[in-house]
C-alpha cells in the first residue's frame, strides 16, 4: 500500500509532507520508530485525506490554527501594549471609533484600526492579547481536566464493582449542577486562595506571567484567571470520566483484553496501553469540540465579571466593560464576540469533521475512492 | 408495571446521594471563602468589633466545619438561613425571583421546541440537500455563539433600531397566583393584557437562550428521525405501499421519544445560560441573583442559589428519567 497509486489533491500532498516531517521528527527521538510504525503514518495520511475531502472540516482546521497562531504571537505582533492607555497622551481617545487616527500631545499619530476602550486601549492589541488568556485557559484545562477524567472513567469501567459505585456517584454529584453554574462560584471563591500560593511562590507567579505574557505589575490579579482555569477543571472532568467509563465497559469485553490478561500483564498495563487507545477516538472528538466549548464559557465567565480583570485583556472582559456604553460602543461588543465565536466556530467545525473521521468506515471509503480513481485513468 | 416500580424505586435511590453530595459541595464553595466576610457584612473597615462577633456567631463561623456544615444543611432546609445583605430569608430572595427564571426557561424552550422539531424533519427528509447542510451549519454556530453577543445583537436590532421590544423592568404579575408562574396565571384568569406584557418582556431573551439548544435539537431529531425511517418495519411498510406522509408519521411517533432525553440535558445548558442573559437584558431572576451576591461575597445567598439550581437540574433529570421509563419500556433494565 504505498502512497503513489492515489490521486492526491494539492492538500493531500501538504498533508503528506506534514506527517512525514512529524514522523522524522518522532524517529529522530525514538531511534527505530518509523520502521515499525508504517502503517501507522499510512493510517494518519488517510485520515488527513478524509479531513481534506471535507470543506468544513478543512475550515474548522484554518480556524483552530489561526486562533492557536494568534494566541501564541498575539501579543508579540500587538501595535499596542495591552496597557498602554492612550487616553494619558492624547485627550479624546477613549471609545475611539474603529480607523481613527489620533494625534498625541508629543505630536505621534496612533492608528486604532479597530477603535478603543473606555481607558484608549486599542481594541486590536487587546484582541491580539486576549487570544493569549483564552489560548493558556484552554489548554490547561483540558490538559489537567481531561487526563484526570480518563484515568477515573478507566479505572472505574475496569475494575467496576464498588470502585466503580464510588466513582460513579462523585462524578453524578458534580454532573448534577448545571456547567456554569458550578464555574461561576468556584471561580468566585478561589482567587484569594491561589493568590495566597502565588505570593509565596515567586518562581510559579513568574511563570504564569509568562504564560499569559503579562506584566510584573499584574501579578496581583493573576489569580483570577486562574482561578477560572481551576473552575473549569472541577466542571470538566466529570464528563470525561462518565464517557471514558462507558467505552472502557464495552472494550474489557474484548478478546484482547483477555488475552493481555491471560499474559500476566500488569492492570496497569492493559488499561493504558491495551484499552485505552481502543477507546481514545470518540474522546479526541470530545476533547476538539470542548475546546470550543471552554473559549465561550471562559468568556462567559469572564463577561459575568469572574475571571480576568482589566488591564489584563479578556474577550469576555472587553464585552463586559463595553456593554456600559452600548449601544454607542458598538464595536466594543460586536468585534470581540465574533472572534469569540469564529474561535469556537473552528474547533467545534473541525470536531464535527473528525467525528467522522476517526470512523472506520469513511476513511475506508475514502482509501476506496483514491483507488478507484487511478484505475479510471 | 412491577419493573416500573423497580425502576422508580431504584432510581429514587441514587437521588437521595447525589442531594447529599450536593450540599457537601455547596459547603465546600462557601468554605473555602477565606476572605473575612463578617467583617464585610457589619460595614467594613470600621465595623465595630461586637457587631462582627455576633455576625459570626449567627452563622456559626467559629466551629469546626462539621458543625458549620450541620447549620448550612439545616437552615437550607428549614427555609431560616438569613441573607446578611437583605435582613430576608435567602430562600425568600431566591423564590422572589424563581417565577422569571422559569419564565424565561419556559420561553426558551418553546422557541428550542419549534425552532428545532421542525429543522430536524426537514433535513432528514432532505438528506443532504442545501437545507441539510443549513441545518448543521446552524446547530454548529448556535453552540459557538456567545449568549451575550447574540443578546446585544437582537437588543440592537430590536430596540435601539426598530423599538419593538421592552427591555426594562419586569412586567405585572396577573391578579391570581395559582401556579406561580406568571404568564400561565395569567393565561388561566384569560388576562391578555398582562399576558401581552410578558410576552413582548420575555421572548427575545427566551430565543437568544434557546438559539444554542435549537440547533442542536434540530441535528438530533434529523438523526434520530433518519434511524427510525432506516429500520425494518419502515422497509416493510414500504414494500406495502404505504404512502410517504404516513410513513413519516410512523417513523415520526419513535423517533421523537429519545428526544425527552435531550430535552432533560438541554434544561441543564439553559440553566447554564440563564446568568447571562439575564444579566444582558436586565431581567431579575436567580441567576442575576446569583451574580449579585458573588459581587457582595454574601455566601449564604451563593451557597443557597447554588444549591437550589442543582436542586432544579437533579429534579429535572429525574423528571426526564421516569418519564423516558414510562414512554419507552425497554429503558427499564
Amino acid at each position: 500500500m504505498s502512497g503513489e497509486e492515489y490521486q492526491k489533491s494539492v492538500l493531500d500532498r501538504v498533508s503528506d509532507l506534514f506527517i512525514e516531517l512529524l514522523a522524522k521528527l518522532i524517529d529522530r527521538v525514538r531511534p527505530g520508530w518509523y520502521e515499525r510504525n508504517r502503517s501507522k503514518v499510512s493510517e494518519w495520511k488517510l485520515m488527513a485525506y478524509a479531513l481534506n475531502r471535507s470543506p468544513p472540516g478543512v475550515i474548522g482546521l484554518i480556524l483552530v490554527l489561526a486562533f492557536i497562531f494568534v494566541g501564541i504571537f498575539g501579543p508579540i505582533i500587538a501595535p499596542f501594549s495591552y496597557r498602554y492607555f492612550a487616553i494619558y497622551d492624547a485627550p479624546g481617545s477613549d471609545l475611539a471609533q474603529p480607523g481613527t487616527v489620533v494625534v498625541t500631545k508629543d505630536n505621534r499619530t496612533l492608528y486604532f484600526p479597530l477603535g478603543t476602550d473606555h481607558f484608549g486601549r486599542d481594541l486590536l492589541s487587546l484582541l491580539l492579547q486576549g487570544a493569549r488568556t483564552s489560548l493558556v485557559i484552554s489548554i490547561i484545562t483540558i490538559a489537567l481536566g481531561v487526563p484526570f477524567g480518563i484515568i477515573l472513567g478507566l479505572v472505574a469501567g475496569y475494575y467496576g464493582g464498588k470502585v466503580d459505585e464510588l466513582i460513579m456517584r462523585i462524578t453524578d454529584i458534580f454532573l448534577a449542577f448545571p456547567a456554569l453554574i458550578l464555574a461561576i462560584a468556584f471561580a468566585a471563591v478561589l482567587p484569594e486562595r491561589i493568590h495566597e500560593v502565588l505570593q509565596s511562590n515567586a518562581w510559579l507567579r513568574d511563570f504564569f506571567l509568562w504564560l499569559f505574557a503579562l506584566d510584573q505589575k499584574d501579578a496581583g490579579i493573576l489569580s483570577r484567571p486562574l482561578a477560572v482555569i481551576l473552575a473549569l477543571i472541577i466542571v470538566w472532568w466529570p464528563g470525561y470520566a462518565r464517557i471514558v467509563r462507558g467505552s472502557t465497559l464495552s472494550a474489557r469485553e474484548n478478546l484482547y483484553v483477555e488475552a493481555a490478561r491471560a499474559v500476566g500483564l500488569s492492570n496497569r498495563t492493559i488499561m493504558f496501553k491495551h484499552i485505552l487507545p481502543n477507546i481514545i477516538g470518540p474522546v479526541l472528538v470530545y476533547i476538539t469540540l470542548d475546546f470550543g466549548g471552554i473559549v465561550l464559557m471562559e468568556a462567559g465567565l469572564s463577561f459575568l465579571g469572574l475571571g480576568a480583570v482589566p488591564p489584563i485583556a479578556d474577550w469576555g472582559r472587553i464585552v463586559y466593560d463595553g456593554s456600559q456604553y452600548f449601544p454607542r460602543a458598538w464595536w466594543l461588543i460586536f468585534i470581540p464576540g465574533l472572534v469569540v465565536i469564529l474561535s469556537a466556530l473552528g474547533w467545534n467545525l473541525l470536531g464535527d469533521a473528525l467525528r467522522d473521521i476517526l470512523d472506520p468506515k469513511t476513511r475506508r471509503s475514502i482509501e476506496f475512492k483514491l483507488k478507484k480513481r487511478r484505475r479510471e485513468e | 408495571m412491577a419493573e416500573l416500580k423497580k425502576f422508580l424505586i431504584r432510581r429514587m435511590l441514587t437521588f437521595i446521594p447525589t442531594v447529599i453530595g450536593v450540599t457537601l459541595i455547596t459547603f465546600m464553595i462557601a468554605y473555602v471563602i477565606p476572605a473575612d466576610p463578617a467583617r464585610a457584612w457589619a460595614g467594613g473597615e470600621k465595623a465595630s468589633q461586637k457587631a462582627i462577633e455576633l455576625i459570626r456567631q449567627r452563622y456559626h463561623m467559629d466551629e469546626p466545619w462539621y458543625a458549620q456544615y450541620w447549620f448550612l444543611v439545616t437552615s437550607l432546609a428549614k427555609g431560616e438561613l438569613i441573607d446578611p445583605r437583605t435582613h430576608n430569608p435567602v430562600m425568600y430572595d431566591i423564590m422572589k425571583r424563581f417565577p422569571v427564571t422559569i419564565e424565561l426557561a419556559l420561553f426558551s424552550f418553546v422557541f428550542i421546541l419549534i425552532i428545532g422539531i421542525p429543522l430536524g424533519i426537514i433535513s432528514a427528509i432532505k438528506k443532504d440537500s442545501i437545507i441539510d447542510t443549513f441545518v448543521r451549519f446552524f446547530a454548529l454556530t448556535g453552540v459557538s455563539t456567545p449568549v451575550f453577543w447574540l443578546g446585544y445583537l437582537l437588543i440592537y436590532v430590536f430596540f435601539v433600531m426598530f423599538r419593538v421590544i421592552n427591555i426594562v423592568g419586569k412586567p405585572p404579575d396577573p391578579a391570581v397566583v395559582i401556579t406561580g408562574i406568571p404568564i400561565i396565571d395569567a393565561l388561566l384568569i384569560g388576562d391578555f393584557k398582562t399576558v401581552n406584557q410578558h410576552v413582548a418582556r420575555y421572548w427575545l431573551p427566551g430565543f437568544v437562550l434557546g438559539f444554542m439548544g435549537a440547533g442542536v435539537l434540530a441535528r438530533f431529531v434529523r438523526n434520530s428521525f433518519l434511524e427510525a425511517l432506516s429500520s425494518d418495519y419502515i422497509e416493510f411498510l414500504k414494500a406495502k405501499g404505504v404512502p410517504k406522509l404516513r410513513l413519516w408519521r410512523h417513523a415520526l411517533k419513535n423517533a421523537l421519544v429519545p428526544i425527552v432525553t435531550v430535552l432533560g440535558l438541554q434544561f441543564g445548558g439553559l440553566l447554564s445560560g440563564t446568568p447571562i442573559t439575564e444579566t444582558v437584558f436586565s431581567l431579575p431572576g436567580m441567576g442575576r441573583y446569583a451574580i449579585q451576591s458573588i459581587q457582595n461575597i454574601d455566601f449564604p445567598a451563593i451557597v443557597a442559589v447554588t444549591f437550589l439550581f442543582a436542586i432544579i437540574y437533579v429534579t429535572a433529570n429525574l423528571i426526564v428519567d421516569i418519564l423516558y421509563a414510562i414512554i419507552d419500556p425497554r429503558v427499564r433494565y
